[in-house]
């Protein structure tokens, strides 16, 4: 993308005169710069999200103030943060505590560079990639531990230690996890990660029920590895059910506790980067990434669209109809669940039809996670370190050993 | 075993829960929260009033004053418990109509001020009741919110002033009217104070001598045994005095230890001498208590203070020298408690 970026602005007349080097370097920053306003923008988006789902959840009506139902709720909150004062505590680690968010933040931002969010939209094709994605993703922890530390403050402190056993321990079944993936397609690199997956096969190989060659659909014990890969992913960003590090109602906050302003705001940029992190990551590496569900049916492609639209439509009708706040299933839980997507959807689609099937299993998952976050109660320290140790790795070795079996027993290799 | 059997429990109790939240999500159902300034719980509106006209409502909340029916009567202000409640009334002139209220009752009284400090009120209602023109009444209004400070709608006389705005101020008269008033009324209160000084100067001259006079008899009657009986039939000429206020209480200290000594002569020889003291020091507590009861008498004492005691001392002194004519010093200590003579002089 970067090389096709620079030879688009070499080709320019006015432009031809500045050499590679100018133009390799300036596409460079434009990548740079998209990819911080997508992490940006999509982080201001998820939060109403989540604030919407969870007061549905909650039998709430959440944001409703700015804006038409609270859109521009967000906004306000971003710009109110930018504004507040910027305090540092007196006997804070002043180096620590200022560059800590911001490690935090460039290395949830940095991982996206070797993601991949089409065919062709990619700003580093790696062939490390996966590698890259989950050794960057991991200095996460180390901003955590800075913040903590140099906040001066015991709830800070034990939110850091907290994080840094979590991601210790929830590291080794992630890395497994993906390790059964990685056996399969015998590469790390993202894009042909994707490419793997193109196509239809039967579910599991043998039975005769038609679906994309999605790796969940490998095999049963890719499907579970899928499961286990989101378990600890949730871990891994600290979401709630395993968001002790931040656990509020028994460290003030965590690690943010002594955190105000444009620092808590990385915290919480960084969070939501992370949660579409994991999110581009089990869409890429189990549901096919850009491929689409309808493999080459196009007719399929844009009978769901019409679809969609069709029950947005509708669901404005019966608002607009019954002149109140009526909450219809259907028409509900699209417009929250893709709401982000779905609107731009079909100029994305016209566009690009795999960036747009990318970002809806990106938001579907997304969904998940926040489903997972307003329905399971936090677990406790010993609980969090049980699930890793004794239910997820295991499990996860089971995987990895079960893969290679099927793929044995399938066909696919052969010693 | 037990092992994958928690897993599968695991699983399905997850997905139990799952399938709640997402019923939640997904069910169309009203929600429980309300969109505050949009949406508010009705105020429960249960008469429990005697009749129909006692329409009265079980939310206690913002008091009102219809300023037009008040009669001035300060029956609410002395009713409160807390004093939230200030009340200035005026004398208006001789042939002014002050008008009637809506029962049909002569308005004698001008009611200048009427405030009421909504953030010292403690919403017990016993201000309504004794109201003999229900006038005072607790509206259900329980938000103190407004967007525009001038414009509350409770009566059209109502203005704000500080203490975050909880201070109602209601008049029947505009601001410079009643500065003119409060005027007058402290010129009247001073020449009254100057009056009563006089008066009162006068009286303790009189009863010095009286005591005097006592204190002689009393050394003659020592010389004779005497009954309780024909003491307490002496005591009535000291109520006769002016300070009547005071003299039960001298009465009762005095009696007390004669009705102790009736077995025994010598203590009431020893007792006579002590009544006689502590008659004179009762009249020098009338000067140093700020007596808050006899207030209107005495307007100079309702100041609490050390040196309006040592300044009465001194007038005491300066008056019994020169009884007829007020002295400067007594012009500067009457302007002192001006503000406490406009409200108490014009009392009654």
């Amino acid at each position: 993308m970067i090389q096709s970026l620079a030879n688009w602005i070499l080709s320019f007349d006015i432009l031809s005169g500045m050499g590679i080097s100018i133009a390799w370097s300036l596409s460079l920053f434009i990548v740079a710069a998209l990819i911080f306003v997508f992490v940006a923008a999509n982080a201001i988006v998820l939060v109403y999200i989540e604030r919407k789902v969870s007061a549905f959840m909650q039998v709430r009506l959440g944001p409703m103030r700015v804006g038409k139902f609270g859109t521009l709720q967000t906004v306000a909150d971003a710009l109110k943060l930018l504004q507040k004062e910027d305090i540092i505590p007196d006997k804070a680690d002043k180096i620590l505590f200022t560059i800590g968010p911001w490690i935090i933040l460039v290395a949830s931002v940095v991982t996206f560079a070797a993601i991949p969010f089409s065919d062709t939209l990619l700003a580093a094709n790696m062939n490390i990639g996966l590698f890259y994605v989950v050794s960057i993703s991991s200095i996460v922890v180390l901003g955590i531990v800075m913040a903590g530390w140099a906040s001066n403050n015991k709830w800070s402190l034990y939110g850091a230690m907290r994080s840094a056993a979590q991601i210790i321990s929830y590291e080794i079944p992630v890395g497994i996890t993906l390790i059964s993936v990685v056996a399969v397609v015998g590469s790390l690199n993202l894009q042909t990660i994707i490419e793997s997956q193109a196509g239809v096969g039967n579910l599991f190989h043998w039975i005769p029920i038609p679906l994309p060659n999605w790796y969940i659909f490998h095999s049963p014990f890719l499907f579970v590895a899928a499961f286990v890969y989101l378990i600890g992913a949730t871990a891994e960003i600290n979401r709630t059910p395993f968001d002790i590090p931040e656990s509020e109602s028994e460290l003030v906050a965590g690690f943010m506790t002594e955190f105000s302003g444009l620092r808590w705001a990385l915290f919480f940029l960084s969070e939501y980067a992370n949660a579409t992190l994991v999110a581009f990551l089990v869409s890429i590496v189990f549901l096919g990434g850009w491929q689409s569900p309808f493999a080459n049916y196009e007719g399929v492609q844009i009978g769901f669209l019409v679809i969609s639209l069709f029950a947005i439509m509708w669901t404005i009708f019966v608002k607009v109809k019954t002149k109140r706040l009526s909450f219809y299933p259907l028409g509900l839980s699209i417009i929250i669940t893709l709401s982000a997507w779905l609107f731009p959807g079909f100029a994305i689609w016209l566009a690009s039809p795999g960036l747009f099937w990318m970002l809806m299993k990106v938001a579907s998952i997304i969904f998940l996670l926040m489903w997972f976050r307003w329905t399971f109660p936090r677990l406790r320290v010993d609980q969090l370190m049980y699930v890793s140790w004794k239910v997820i790795l295991p499990l996860s070795l089971i995987n990895l050993m079960g893969v290679a079996v099927w793929m044995w027993l399938s066909g696919e290799i052969q010693f | 075993m037990s092992y994958f059997s928690n897993i599968s429990s695991a699983i399905t109790t997850l997905v139990d829960g799952m399938k709640v939240t997402m019923g939640y999500f997904v069910r169309p159902r009203e929600h429980v929260t309300l969109q505050y300034p949009d949406e508010v719980w009705p105020v429960p509106s249960r008469n429990i009033g005697v009749g129909e006209l006692d329409t009265y409502n079980t939310i206690r909340s913002k008091l009102t004053v219809d300023i037009n029916d008040c009669i001035g009567c300060k029956a609410c202000e002395r009713a409160c418990p807390v004093n939230c409640i200030t009340i200035d009334t005026y004398r208006g002139e001789p042939d002014q109509d002050l008008g009637t209220t809506s029962k049909g009752t002569k308005i004698k009284l001008l009611t200048a001020n009427f405030t009421i400090d909504m953030s010292e009120c403690m919403f017990c209602d016993l201000c309504t009741p004794p109201c003999p023109e229900d006038c005072i009444v607790m509206t259900p209004d329980y938000q103190f919110i407004s967007n525009d400070n001038q414009k509350m709608d409770v009566t059209p006389e109502e203005r704000w002033r500080d203490r975050d705005l909880l201070i109602y101020q209601f008049s029947k008269v505009s601001e410079e009217e009643r500065q003119r008033l409060k005027a007058e009324a402290k010129e009247a209160a001073q020449a009254k104070a100057l009056a009563t000084a006089a008066k009162k100067a006068e009286a303790e001259k009189a009863a010095a001598e009286k005591a005097a006079k006592e204190a002689a008899e009393a050394e003659l009657q020592t010389q004779a045994p005497i009954t309780n009986i024909e003491y307490a039939e002496e005591a009535p000429p000291v109520s006769s005095e002016p300070e009547s206020e005071v003299v039960p209480f001298a009465f009762t200290e005095a009696v007390v230890p004669v009705l102790e000594s009736t077995d025994n002569e010598e203590t009431t020889r020893i007792n006579i001498p002590i009544e006689t003291l502590t008659k004179v020091e009762k009249q020098d507590e009338i000067l140093e208590e700020p007596q808050t009861e006899s207030a209107p008498h005495i307007p100079e004492a309702a100041q609490v203070s050390e040196d309006s005691v040592t300044s009465m001392e001194k007038q005491d002194e300066i008056l019994e020298e020169s009884q007829s004519e007020p002295t400067p010093e007594i012009l500067e200590d009457s302007q002192d408690a001006e503000d406490s003579m406009t409200k108490e002089s014009d009392n009654g």
